[in-house]
């Protein structure tokens, strides 16, 4: 059963789930049953050092870079319909690989084109988001995004950080307007 | 009087629920209330209102008013027993389409609005909104999504059996291709955000585009960044059902065996073959500069098959052709629903998906990579062939071909 936590609440990664070394971000969609364009949701990370900056550009972690923090972020490949049962899309994290001085991921989901595409996450059936330990199934956060994020196109999803010695993650679940490209220029990325 | 945009949800107050259509004039649009079920379909006619059977569920859902003003009436506690949405539609009659009509606006009793827009649309079917039950309350959607074929796509979808005389309007092809939409098709390196001033570095910036090549967009080029491309690699993958679904696991060899592989022409003439069969794994750093990397015998790694050619050799390199075949199962393509992606090192991603499926041929020729006066040129085909052979006089490679067979 997923802890249920509202916007801002937190929650220790390590005593949700004992023993948690991997965690991964999951994001779901049903693919367009109508005419139209597909819909095509991504899920990206952000691996922060201070300041809520990435240390440099690889470490924007999308589609067109799957890996970051040699390894310790992986993304399970691009899903651009939604084709598929349960994730479409996943990022895992390997808590322990993750070097000393990054501090914070952050996890967003975009909708690709959204704008020239006039789409939001209401359009979608079933998109969601989710957080689950990548060892077991232990569900830690989930936000329905077809219902509860209707007219947005683009999310801050939630945050894996380090406080004293362990890795709790935030749920944010904080619309963004701009996409991709401005959500990681506020993360410090230069997009060309 | 809350407005709901498109794709946007509320929550009804109570359960007589008073929805009027406020309809545009210039063609003749049909409305229909449908009471669909867990399966998202109608079980019989009983469940559908429209003005030929404008009462239906004993009266728990009912249409009056006049043909440009439709209002439906439902009492959403006398709904048939597994009722579990009530979707409402709109479909226009003759060959027209809602993008020809004004907006126009579908309006709840002490409830949200909901502005229909029609510019740019080429629907001639629409579902107007949705009526659904949510952690015990009910709720209105507003869809606004349709269907080109009109009033036939959208009874098939939602599981009506229509007569050929009902189907006689706005049939498949009947409406117009849908208009190009402003940005479907992104120029490979154009982004948003390049154009707000202050470029960076072109060299250190990272791109969010993405290509994915179709029918419609069947070429593109990647830039050419210090004169040498880096490593390219080509994946293959595929969404086979897995074994535990019980469903092409069945019968213990229903598995289906994709394979990926090349053929490579040089500049100076010379041409391979690289795949698994017949273990010509081809080779990164010689000749050809192309080389396959290991045999994904299941689909169960989600990596999938990958390819990979020596873009800092791109000018010895003439053309490749990118292929897969099924090497062991039956040539479905649609079950298998397989795409190749290709990454480029500073390159969005570029995608072909297998979809154009019916055929029963076991070799699919996926795309060709040129050498166009040094830019890499990426030619969509997904052509599907009975063997390799065909695939080669088709595409004049001119090989010579002998059965192999995988360890």
């Amino acid at each position: 059963m997923a802890v249920s936590l509202s916007k801002g609440g937190n929650v220790s990664l390590s005593k949700e789930a004992p023993g948690l070394s991997k965690v991964c971000v999951g994001l779901g969609w049903d693919p367009r049953v109508t005419d139209g364009a597909e819909f095509d949701l991504d899920a990206s990370v952000f691996i922060c050092g201070d300041n809520d900056k990435v240390r440099s550009d690889a470490d924007f972690v999308f589609y067109n870079n799957m890996t970051g923090a040699n390894g310790a972020v992986a993304h399970q490949g691009d899903n651009r319909t939604g084709e598929g049962e349960g994730d479409d899309e996943q990022i895992v994290v390997d808590l322990g690989k993750l070097p000393a001085d990054v501090q914070k991921l952050v996890f967003a989901v975009t909708i690709h084109e959204a704008s020239s595409r006039g789409q939001n996450f209401g359009q979608v059936s079933n998109a969601f988001m989710r957080v689950v330990n990548a060892g077991g199934d232990k569900e830690i956060a989930r936000y329905d995004l077809s219902e509860d994020y209707s007219v947005e196109t683009a999310m801050v999803f939630g945050e894996v950080y380090r406080h004293g010695g362990e890795w709790k993650f935030k749920a944010v679940g904080q619309g963004f307007s701009g996409g991709l490209g401005p959500l990681a220029s506020n993360h410090g990325v230069n997009i060309g | 009087m809350t407005q709901l945009a498109m794709g946007a949800n509320a929550a009804l107050a109570g359960n007589l629920i008073s929805l009027g259509i406020a309809l545009p004039s210039g063609a003749t649009i049909d409305v229909t209330t449908l009471l669909l079920y867990d399966t998202g379909k109608v079980r019989g006619d009983d469940d559908m209102c429209l003005y030929g059977q404008p009462s239906v569920a004993g009266g728990a859902v009912a249409l009056s008013g006049g043909a440009a003003n439709p209002r439906f009436a439902y009492n959403l506690s006398r709904l048939p027993n597994g009722v579990e949405k009530l979707v409402v539609t709109a479909t226009v009659d003759g060959s027209a389409n809602f993008g020809s009509l004004a907006p126009f606006t579908v309006n709840v009793e002490n409830g949200p609005t909901l502005p229909i827009e029609t510019k740019g649309r080429s629907e001639a079917a629409l579902i107007l909104a949705e009526i659904y039950l949510r952690n015990g309350q009910w709720k209105i959607r507003h869809v606004a999504q349709g269907f080109n074929g009109g009033l036939k796509a959208l009874a098939e979808h939602f599981g009506v059996d229509i007569s050929d005389d009902a189907a006689r309007r706005p049939a498949a092809g009947a409406a117009p291709p849908p208009p190009p939409t402003a940005g479907s098709s992104p120029a490979p390196v154009a982004t948003p955000a390049a154009a707000s001033g202050s470029a960076p570095e072109p060299a250190t910036t990272v791109n969010i585009s993405k290509v994915n090549l179709t029918k419609e967009k069947k070429t593109v080029s990647l830039t050419k960044k210090d004169g040498k491309y880096g490593k390219i690699g080509i994946n293959l993958n595929w969404t086979q059902k897995p074994r535990k679904s019980g469903f092409l696991g069945l019968g213990g060899s229903g598995n289906v065996d994709l394979d990926l592989g090349a053929f490579v022409e040089l500049s100076d003439g010379r041409k391979f073959g690289v795949q698994a069969l017949g273990d010509q794994f081809g080779d990164y750093s010689r000749e050809p500069y192309v080389k396959l990397l290991g045999d994904d015998r299941t689909g169960e790694a989600t990596e999938g098959e990958w390819l990979q050619i020596n873009g800092d050799k791109w000018s010895e390199i003439r053309r490749i052709m990118i292929f897969c075949f099924i090497y062991d199962g039956a040539a479905n393509w649609r079950e298998t629903d397989g795409y190749v992606t290709l990454h480029a090192p500073g390159q969005p991603e570029v995608e072909v998906r297998l979809n154009e499926y019916g055929s029963r041929d076991m070799f699919c020729a996926i795309a060709e990579i040129r050498n166009q006066g040094g830019e890499v040129a990426v030619e969509r085909l997904v052509e599907f062939y009975l063997s390799h052979r065909e695939a080669d006089l088709a595409h004049g490679w001119g090989f010579e071909w002998v059965a192999g067979s995988k360890d």
